[in-house]
Formats: structure tokens, C-alpha cells, sequence
């Protein structure tokens, strides 16, 4: 149940990703749906699950973008991770701390794609701080916003949903 | 054989490390198939066709919301456009109809003021103002009188021919007896044989032409014009086309005259004022 929710949870951010590409081309540079994804569904503090949802969200990001394929599924495994490791020892729930976990986790994100850009490719990232606060802004409202949709349609604590116990 | 309880957090861990290796390798290799000219690996090829009904479903459904939008517009458009277009084409058909009745009148006064410059007595433009051709007595009002110069055997015609002469005026009135009226009698002539005859009103729509001798050559379709032999009526004004030319009971034709003119729909009209025959002149007899 969890994995087909995470499924329908990546056709939607990929739909959402498709859709601005189309009428707004640049609106991704500020906000990141795959990050909500992974975020809301390491939450569960299922370290596991994390790496391989951050894996899999972060390739079909890379498919449709026009990074160095890995780059996201890199930056987003380690957001999942650390989300993840969190949330199997510290039992954070409510709207607050999945806003502190998604703003940290964007920060994390964008952090990494940095590096990672300036290593391998050797070129640095035009505006990336601007660029850092914009996107954790946006990313932060709608990430809360969908969140609290959902527990009000699903009623029910999604982290609950999707908790494991850490031990697998 | 159980496994300790403080090794099992740690294997998320290696793993951890172990699939960040693996993507660090992957993205290197990406990078340097890039540098070397692939555009895509095969692996990212697979994920994207996977998942690329997505990108093309949201497409499909944006290209044809756009289109449908567009279209929404384009109708909302067409018919504000229809809207207009109406009122202007209405607009226009009433100005249309104005410009046509001002070119009807000014072609009809341009005729009549060519007609009216044929004589070189003079003339006067009037309007029609009530017209009575119901009744026995079939005659017209226009709208000069006295004051304009109009007097009683004046003669009034249009571009078309004669109409009648003046009866009765008033300071800005005058009457007019038509042709047609029983009373009216005008000397004329068959313009192709220049035989003389009287044409007398029937009290119809029609008139005829009286003392036609029976051997008289008059055909059907013969132009009647005033002969200017009757003291009222200056020589050349077409009255009428002959319809029915047949020997009579006694030593005259029965000759049927067309009146030019449809006294029906007379509206502007010229006032000749003749030169009137002193009445010492008409009774004098030697």
C-alpha cells in the first residue's frame, strides 16, 4: 500500500514536473516537487525505503531533466537518508516538523547538487543562493499545503502510514 | 542463528553508502558519455521511456485545454464580432437607404432641371403636397401658390411629360387638373405624322385622343405630344404613348392614349408659367 502511494506520490510530482515545464519552463528552478515526495515518505523513518523512494524519485527526475543522470537520485538518496535516520530515533510528527524536515531536506538537496556540480563538472552554480532561498521557500509552502491536504482527505497520519520499525 | 539487535540499524547505513557510490559512478559515467558525445545512457533511456506516457498524457490533456481555451476565446470573439457586425451592417443599410433615396432625388431633380431648361419660358420647381386622383375631378396641390409666380393655365409637367395645367391658386397653393381628369382637353399632335388631335382625360387612368380622321395613319406605340395650338399648353410636351388605334363608328378613329407620366407617384413637378393669350385676343372675332 505504502509503495503504491509512493508510485501514485512520483506520477504526480512527474505530471506536476511535466506540466510547468510546459507553460512555465522556469518554475522549476523554484520549488521541487520530488523532494515533497521523498520527504513525506521518509518520514516514516524507514531508512531502507527512504534510500530506494530517494533512489527511484531522484532517476525519474534526472530522465526528465537535463542534469548529469544521478545527480538528483544522489542529492534526494541523501535527503531521504537523513530524513529517514531522524525519524527512526526522534519521533517527529505534525505539520511543523515536516516543514522543518522538507525546508532542511531542500537546503540538504540543493547543498549536495552544488557540490556535486562543482566537482565533477567544475562550474559553479549562477545565483545559488537567491536561487537556495526561493526554492526553500516555495517548496516549504506547497510541501505544507499538500500536507495538510492530506491528512484532511486521508484522515489519517500519513508518517503512520508509512512507519516501519526501524530494525528490518 | 539470531542476529544482534545493534548490527540491524547499521545495514541501512551500508547500504546507504554503497548505492551512493554506485550513483556517484553512474553520474560520472554520464558525464563522460556526455563529454564523448551520447546524449543519453541506456539506463536513462529505459527510465524515460517508462515513465513517458506522463510528459506526453499532460501534453496531450494541456495542448488540447490550451486548444479548447483558444477556441473558447475564439467563439466568445467571433460572437462579440457578430454582434458588431450586425449593428453596423444595420447601420449601414439604413444609410444605404438614405444615400439611395438621396440619389433617387437628385437623379430626379437633375432630369427635371434638364427638362425644365428646354423651355425657354419660365419655370418653377414645386412639390407635390396632396394628390387626388380617386375622385372624379383627378388633380394635385403643390406647394407654390400666387406669391411664386404660379397663375391659373400654367402648365406643369416632370422629366417625364405633362402632367396638367394650374386651376385655382392661392397665395403659396395651386390646383392642378391632370390629364386624365373628364374636364381636361389638350391639343397634340402624333409626333411621327404630326396629325392634330385633342386629348381628353376619361376619367380614368387613361386618355384619348379625339378627332383623328379614320383614314389618319396612327399606330400603336406612336408618340403624342402637345401641339401647342390650344393657347395653354406649349408645343412639344410628351403626353403619351398610343395603345389602341381602331376605326370608329362614325368618320374618326377611337384612339387610346398611355400617359407618360404615372400620375400615381408624381412628387417634385415644373411650373411653366406659358405666356397667356389676352382674353381680347381669344374672343375677337372679325
Amino acid at each position: 500500500m505504502r509503495w503504491l502511494r509512493f508510485a501514485i506520490g512520483l506520477l504526480v510530482a512527474l505530471t506536476l514536473h511535466s506540466l510547468l515545464d510546459s507553460f512555465y519552463p522556469n518554475a522549476l528552478a523554484f520549488f521541487n516537487p520530488y523532494v515533497i515526495l521523498v520527504v513525506y515518505y521518509s518520514m516514516g523513518g524507514n531508512i531502507l525505503g527512504a534510500i530506494v523512494a530517494g533512489v527511484l524519485a531522484g532517476f525519474v527526475q534526472d530522465a526528465f531533466s537535463n542534469a548529469m543522470f544521478g545527480l538528483h537520485a544522489f542529492s534526494l538518496t541523501v535527503c531521504a537518508y537523513v530524513v529517514a535516520y531522524i525519524n527512526s530515533r526522534l519521533s517527529l510528527r505534525g505539520t511543523l516538523a515536516f516543514g522543518a524536515c522538507l525546508g532542511g531536506a531542500v537546503i540538504v538537496n540543493e547543498l549536495v547538487i552544488y557540490v556535486l556540480v562543482n566537482i565533477l563538472v567544475k562550474q559553479r552554480i549562477e545565483m545559488f543562493e537567491q536561487a537556495l532561498l526561493v526554492k526553500t521557500i516555495f517548496t516549504l509552502l506547497f510541501g505544507m499545503l499538500v500536507y495538510q491536504l492530506l491528512r484532511m482527505f486521508l484522515r489519517e497520519e500519513p508518517i503512520e502510514a508509512t512507519r516501519r520499525p526501524t530494525a528490518w | 542463528m539470531a542476529v544482534p539487535t545493534d548490527v540491524i540499524p547499521r545495514r541501512p547505513t551500508l547500504l546507504f553508502i554503497v548505492v551512493l557510490s554506485l550513483l556517484f559512478v553512474l553520474m560520472s559515467f554520464s558525464h563522460q558519455t556526455r563529454y564523448l558525445g551520447e546524449t543519453r545512457t541506456m539506463f536513462e533511456r529505459t527510465v524515460m521511456t517508462i515513465f513517458s506516457p506522463v510528459p506526453k498524457l499532460v501534453n496531450w490533456v494541456g495542448g488540447s485545454a490550451q486548444d479548447m481555451h483558444h477556441g473558447y476565446l475564439d467563439m466568445r470573439a467571433a460572437v462579440r464580432e457578430n454582434v458588431d457586425l450586425r449593428r453596423k451592417v444595420a447601420s449601414l443599410t439604413t444609410e444605404n437607404l438614405k444615400l439611395r433615396q438621396s440619389e433617387g432625388d437628385l437623379k430626379r431633380l437633375r432630369s427635371l432641371l434638364a427638362y425644365s431648361e428646354q423651355f425657354d419660358m419660365q419655370t418653377s420647381m414645386a412639390q407635390t403636397i396632396m394628390l387626388d386622383t380617386a375622385g372624379r375631378f383627378k388633380s394635385i396641390i403643390i406647394d407654390r401658390g400666387a406669391a411664386d409666380g404660379v397663375q391659373v393655365n400654367d402648365v406643369v409637367a416632370n422629366a417625364n411629360g405633362l402632367i396638367g395645367r394650374v386651376v385655382l391658386t392661392t397665395n403659396d397653393l395651386a390646383k392642378v387638373q391632370l390629364l386624365t381628369d373628364n374636364n381636361s382637353s389638350v391639343g397634340t399632335l402624333i409626333e411621327r405624322t404630326r396629325r392634330q388631335g385633342v386629348v381628353r382625360g376619361n376619367g380614368g387612368t387613361g386618355v384619348h385622343l379625339f378627332d383623328i380622321p379614320a383614314l389618319s395613319d396612327v399606330q400603336v406605340g406612336d408618340r403624342v405630344l402637345t401641339a401647342g395650338i390650344d393657347g395653354v399648353y406649349p408645343r412639344g410636351i410628351p403626353v403619351g404613348i398610343v395603345t389602341r388605334s381602331e376605326p370608329g363608328q362614325s368618320l374618326f378613329k377611337t384612339v387610346a392614349v398611355k400617359p407618360l407620366v404615372d400620375l400615381g407617384t408624381i412628387e417634385e413637378v415644373i411650373v411653366i408659367h406659358t405666356r397667356k393669350i389676352p382674353e381680347s385676343v381669344v374672343r375677337y372675332t372679325p
